[in-house]
């Protein structure tokens, strides 16, 4: 999954990413709230990791600087952006949590935070999000199971590499729907991180060797997507 | 004897027996004076009276036969014999002394009047104690009212005294129910005037103990809050350690452990001195410092971290800058300004440092090569944990904070302006110590020091 992460506290930061990473999800951090919204206005993410205090800064739509998470939270809820948050902050008095749900957040975790929490509550504020119930994404016989991060076809274990995981989970979020090689490539590259060139053929390539070559199905030019039946409509999103 | 109800009670009562006194005193010396006066005339008439027409006048007989009033009258012949009494008084003196006169007659004095005629010698006589108790009796009359009415007065006082005390009992009352929680001001309407400056101390020091304690709890929730990013830090890195997959990525997870406990510890080191030095703090020790050599001292321990971004520190110190001071809280003063300075320039850059006497004050100055203030944030940086949203770094965000405490500690002005090389330029102007040396001796350029002591460290190319 792409996410993006706002935090202004360097070395919280930088764990963060790695931690994140680990997961197999693309990080992209700002440090800022003029940076954050910036970025969240430009660009999609799966979901966004926000602190609430942050140094101010100014976005590129508004005209007064935005003074914290807060603001940035709320910029991005005015632009009817769905994108799931989940702020991290070190205020943890009730007020604010009360406030920053309202403002627009999913979810809520007080610093300091325990790292296998912060995985599952992203877990569920993505499911929550696609709208399934069940924490496993499931289609023709293969399971992907975020939690525990296995993939089962016909009930025996597949073994995948982070990446591999990633652009499957991407794929099986939502089955039929098209995603292009940029997408795909979204999920799996934060800023700054070399690209290589066809990655994204190669992973699909090892996942057609994993699950069956008719397992992912691609439409040539377009993009990739599981599924069965003609080459559905470009996904918009 | 510590009760102002019973005190005043006590010295009314005290005031009453003296007055009481007083006037009795009075009137028993004048009403003594009105009898003596009054009982002589009758002794001298009655003795007259009967020298004359040979018998008690009329108008006297009744006066004669009043027994308390106890006039005697004898009448002798002219040798002595007894002629008539009225009264058998064998202590009297068978003999007379013409005129007034006072006669000791057995235990009594007696006042006498005697006059003579060719045959006989005329005497009456009254004690004198009879006048005497005729005035202690009006005395007594003149002073009995007053000590009629004592009690009345003392229970008139004990309830005044109650209802004149009544709104300490209040202020007490009040005072009663502050505590640290509430330090409202208690309410002054009402109050006599005696009280009522009381009142008003009383919430000139609530109002400075609510406003040091709002300082403290400010302070303490802000450090709190601070300490949580540190021990996020802390904590992810010690779970990113534990996760490692390989070794590389473990040597990685342990470098960012440790800096991660570097940093924490410096934030509460800072903590630490910014609590000594804020107002509330221990009271300063003055003793006299050579500011240049304190900063020599302090570049040294910021020679390390210069060195590792390959910065340069120049000092440039004037022999004599002597100030009173606190050594350990000028130490971090110039430890922070050249921190900072050094953090906030880029790797590489020059950091001047210098120390100067002008007029009556020592001068201290640092100019870094960072991106500088512009003058809008400038009275911001000084707050706690304000850090600038372009600032890398781990700053504690208390460096400025600690150089504001210590230099209003000190009561040394704080200006911040832009360096010549564009970077921040800080200054501090400390008043320069009233002894020592260096007020005995002249300056001779006062802005720019004849001779000037450069040491420039860190040179690391």
């Amino acid at each position: 999954m792409r996410l993006l992460l706002v935090e202004d506290d360097r070395m919280i930061g930088e764990s963060l990413r790695s931690a994140l990473r680990l997961e197999g999800h693309a990080v992209d951090w700002v440090r800022d709230a003029g940076a954050a919204d910036a970025t969240l206005s430009s660009e999609r993410f799966d979901l966004v990791l926000l602190d609430l205090g942050l140094p101010p800064g100014a976005g590129p739509a508004s005209t007064t600087p935005l003074q914290d998470g807060l603001d940035v939270l709320r910029a991005l809820r005015a632009r009817r952006d769905a994108t799931p948050v989940i702020v991290l902050t070190a205020r943890d008095a009730r007020g604010d949590k009360v406030a920053g749900l309202d403002a627009g957040a999913d979810d809520y975790l007080v610093k300091p935070f325990e790292l296998d929490e912060l995985n599952a509550r992203i877990r569920a504020v993505l499911r929550r999000h696609s709208g399934r119930a069940e924490s496993t994404l499931t289609f023709g016989g293969v399971v992907l199971d975020p939690a525990t991060r296995q993939v089962t076809r016909d009930g025996e274990p597949v073994l995948l590499s982070a990446r591999e995981f990633a652009v499957l989970e991407a794929l099986l979020a939502r089955p039929g729907a098209l995603l292009s090689r940029a997408q795909l490539e979204d999920r799996l590259y934060g800023w700054g991180e070399e690209i290589e060139s066809n990655a994204v053929s190669v992973y699909i390539h090892q996942l057609r060797k994993k699950l069956g070559a008719d397992f992912i199905r691609n439409v040539r030019g377009v993009g990739y997507f599981v599924g069965t039946g003609g080459p559905p409509t470009a996904d918009s999103a | 004897m510590t009760s102002i109800r019973v005190r005043l009670l006590l010295s009314l009562l005290a005031m009453l027996a003296l007055a009481a006194a007083l006037i009795g005193a009075v009137t028993y010396r004048n009403v003594l004076g009105e009898t003596e006066a009054l009982f002589d005339y009758q002794l001298r008439q009655m003795a007259l009276t009967l020298r004359d027409q040979g018998e008690i006048a009329p108008d006297q007989v009744s006066t004669l036969a009043d027994e308390q009033l106890d006039f005697v009258v004898q009448i002798w012949t002219v040798d002595g014999r007894s002629m008539y009494a009225s009264r058998r008084h064998p202590e009297l003196p068978a003999r007379a002394l013409l005129g007034f006169a006072n006669v000791t007659a057995g235990s009594q004095l007696w006042r006498t009047f005697s006059v003579a005629t060719r045959d006989k010698v005329i005497q009456v006589a009254q004690p004198v104690e009879i006048r005497e108790r005729l005035a202690a009796s009006a005395a007594w009359r003149s002073v009995a009212p007053l000590l009629a009415i004592a009690p009345l007065m003392a229970l008139g006082i004990w309830w005044l005294a109650a209802r004149a005390l009544t709104p300490l009992q209040r202020v007490a009352a009040g005072v009663r129910q502050r505590d640290e929680q509430s330090l409202t001001p208690l309410p002054t309407g009402g109050l006599p005037d005696e009280v009522a400056p009381l009142v008003q101390a009383l919430n000139a020091l609530l109002q400075r103990l609510g406003a040091s304690l709002d300082t403290q709890r400010a302070f303490v929730a802000d450090a709190a809050h601070e300490l949580r990013s540190p021990l996020t830090a802390l904590k992810l890195q010690l779970q990113l350690l534990r996760r490692a997959p390989d070794d590389a990525a473990r040597a990685g997870a342990l470098d960012a452990l440790a800096a991660g406990i570097d940093r924490a510890a410096r934030l509460v080191e800072q903590l630490l001195t910014l609590a000594r030095s804020e107002p509330g703090a221990a009271p300063a020790l003055l003793e006299p410092v050579d500011l240049g050599e304190l900063v020599r001292e302090a570049l040294v321990d910021s020679h390390t971290m210069a060195q590792a971004l390959g910065s340069r520190l120049a000092l440039d110190a004037a022999p004599g800058a002597l100030i009173d001071g606190e050594r350990p809280a000028l130490g971090a003063l110039a430890r922070n300004l050249v921190d900072n300075a050094l953090r906030y320039s880029p790797p590489g850059a020059r950091v001047d440092v210098r120390v100067w006497r002008e007029g009556d004050g020592v001068l201290l100055r640092v100019d870094d090569a960072g991106p500088g203030i512009p003058p809008a944030e400038r009275a911001r940086v000084f707050d706690r944990f304000y850090r600038r949203s372009n600032g890398g770094g781990d700053g504690s965000g208390l460096g400025l904070a600690i150089v504001r405490s210590v230099a209003e500690r000190h009561r040394a002005e704080l200006a911040l302006d832009d360096a010549p090389g564009g970077g921040l330029r800080v200054t501090v102007r400390f008043k320069a110590a009233e002894s020592g040396p260096t007020a005995a001796a002249p300056a001779p350029t006062p802005a720019e020091p004849a001779v000037a002591i450069a040491a420039q460290r860190g040179a690391a190319h």
